[in-house]
């Protein structure tokens, strides 16, 4: 159980988890070589104040291997290279298309996509 | 030096991020009850006739005439990209001061190295590219002469959003060019006295004696005089100063008459205030609650009432000061009215580290703080109002109020992400 100290009175600090004690008898092999979790938001967002999420609906872009439903990472502190997903804007609309190795007309860009994230189940 | 950097229509430039059908025309938002325009960009602050705060009753026909596209406010998107800008602007300078939701100071003390007006085009360069949102920078050696040079680079096209006021040519010019009225920290009555003697300009403005400025304008008329000769007066404040009251007030979507439904509103609105209280962990001595008739009407009998009441210990718990506000409202509450209004302060707010309890009761925050705490926890995480008193009944949406038009949040909301793509889009074939 967890105490907190406070002057010469220790209290109970109370916790709402269940308790699970620290490994008690033979000491743990793996004491040396603890290491964090893996962090999603770690590392899938690369710049957390450029990045925005977004839904796609449709399919129009399955040739390019997003359907509908798909969440796309968007970071905006990237510059695209060539052939590199991106999210544009054409005549008002949004457009997700691969960056054009020379660019026909004036590219209007949102952001570049990252990561694709599927719900498979 | 310090920068001034402020966004431009905030409100409205966030909206649009995210609807590029929306970039280059009109857009406006309005208050929080969709009472009043509270934010319109340039293209609709170019279509003259919209009047600021005016009624939305009153213009919606013009709104609609002129195709200008308006939104609820989304204050919960709005508050996150405005973390977005200050977090920017904090790899910057390590000195940051938020002076508004769309306004920063950053300290550049020690860069005079950089080329400033560079380093300003970087700063709106970058927060643009990463978040879409355009911003104007002023740089000069004072908050109160930064804050200027700021107006300058937004109201003088030829200096594209960036003005740096490093020469004191460039000082003199700006103060001749500003009016006493735009100087910032001179308000409304000290601008009218000041023209009446003869000062129009800021630069007339530095010309006064400073025995008459302090006499005259107290102390704080001297820091503005000393700023605006160059010489900082004004300390970087890293640290919000807290609230001393915290109220809220917004009208129904239709006229009430039943106490059960005031209550209710009522009952919101201190939910809401007592957040923010916990937020800056304070407490609050007294609540203030009162009703208004709507005073537009010409048919309705007019009645408005306010009382205060004391709490018997200083508290932030919404529990608490819920069922006093009742009590209050129920005193003041008068059968027959058809009411428009009822709104709620909270004054006497003080630390919550200060409170003392008395004979008979603990303070606050040692009695059940878990509750609260957990309450808070839920509403962060699943949104405004997901755990809440049952004293709010389960109108809430009527107490948020017709917010018909408010866009997604982006930017908080898992369920409410952009959308991308859908049938109304042609298909672009993409280049391999």
């Amino acid at each position: 159980m967890q105490t907190r100290s406070s002057g010469k009175i220790q209290r109970v600090a109370h916790r709402h988890e269940p308790e699970v004690s620290k490994q008690t008898g033979y000491p743990s092999a793996a004491t040396h070589y603890m290491e964090a979790p893996i962090d999603l938001n770690k590392e899938l967002v690369h710049n957390k104040d450029a990045t925005f999420f977004v839904r796609m609906e449709g399919n129009e872009w399955s040739k390019l291997g997003i359907h509908s439903g798909d969440v796309l990472i968007i970071d905006r502190s990237f510059s695209p290279r060539k052939h590199q997903l991106v999210l544009a804007v054409e005549e008002g609309a949004f457009t997700l298309q691969r960056m054009p190795e020379a660019s026909p007309h004036e590219l209007c860009l949102w952001g570049v996509v990252t990561y694709v994230i599927k719900k498979v189940v | 030096m310090i920068a001034m950097v402020d966004c431009n229509s905030f409100y409205a430039s966030c909206e649009q991020v995210f609807r590029p059908d929306l970039w280059g025309k009109p857009v406006v938002v309005l208050s929080n009850n969709d009472g009043c325009v509270i934010a319109a960009n340039k293209e609709a602050k170019a279509l003259t006739d919209i009047p600021m705060f005016e009624p939305v009753f009153k213009i919606k026909d013009v709104l609609v005439k002129n195709n200008v596209k308006f939104f609820s406010s989304n204050y919960t998107l709005y508050g996150e990209m405005s973390q977005r800008v200050m977090n920017l602007l904090g790899t910057f300078s390590p000195q940051v001061e938020v002076y508004s939701i769309d306004e920063a100071f950053v300290n550049l003390e020690g860069m005079d190295h950089l080329d400033l007006h560079h380093y300003g085009m970087q700063m709106k360069e970058t927060i643009f590219q990463y978040l879409g949102l355009p911003v104007g920078v002023g740089i000069a050696s004072t908050k109160v002469l930064a804050k200027l040079a700021n107006k300058i680079a937004k109201k003088k096209p030829e200096h594209n959003h960036v003005y740096v006021m490093d020469t004191e040519t460039k000082r003199i010019a700006a103060l001749k060019w500003a009016k006493i009225g735009d100087i910032w920290g001179i308000g409304g009555k000290h601008a009218k006295r000041l023209k009446s003697i003869g000062v129009f300009t800021g630069y007339d403005f530095t010309q006064l004696p400073l025995s008459w400025v302090r006499k005259e304008m107290t102390v704080v008329g001297e820091r503005l005089w000393r700023e605006m000769h160059g010489e900082s007066c004004l300390d970087f404040r890293t640290l919000p100063k807290k609230k001393k009251a915290i109220g809220t007030a917004k009208s129904f979507g239709q006229k009430l008459e039943d106490l059960e439904r005031i209550e209710e509103a009522c009952a919101y609105y201190i939910s809401e205030v007592a957040e923010v209280l916990r937020a800056q962990k304070s407490c609050a001595s007294y609540v203030q609650v009162f009703v208004i008739t709507n005073y537009h009407s010409k048919v309705d009998q007019q009645y408005s009432k306010s009382m205060v009441a004391t709490m018997p210990i200083p508290t932030n718990n919404t529990f608490a000061l819920i069922t006093e506000a009742r009590r209050v409202l129920r005193q003041i509450y008068k059968p027959g009215y058809r009411y428009k209004k009822v709104g709620v302060n909270l004054c006497g707010i003080i630390p919550q580290e200060y409170v003392q309890g008395n004979l008979f009761e603990q303070p606050p925050h040692t009695q059940n703080p878990n509750l609260i705490k957990v309450v808070d926890a839920l509403n962060m995480k699943y949104g405004k109002s997901t755990v809440a008193s049952a004293m709010i009944g389960t109108r809430i949406n009527e107490w948020e109020l017709i917010k018909k038009e408010r866009s997604p949040r982006y930017t908080t909301q898992w369920g409410e992400l952009l959308k991308v793509g859908g049938s109304e889009l042609t298909i672009k074939s993409p280049i391999f």
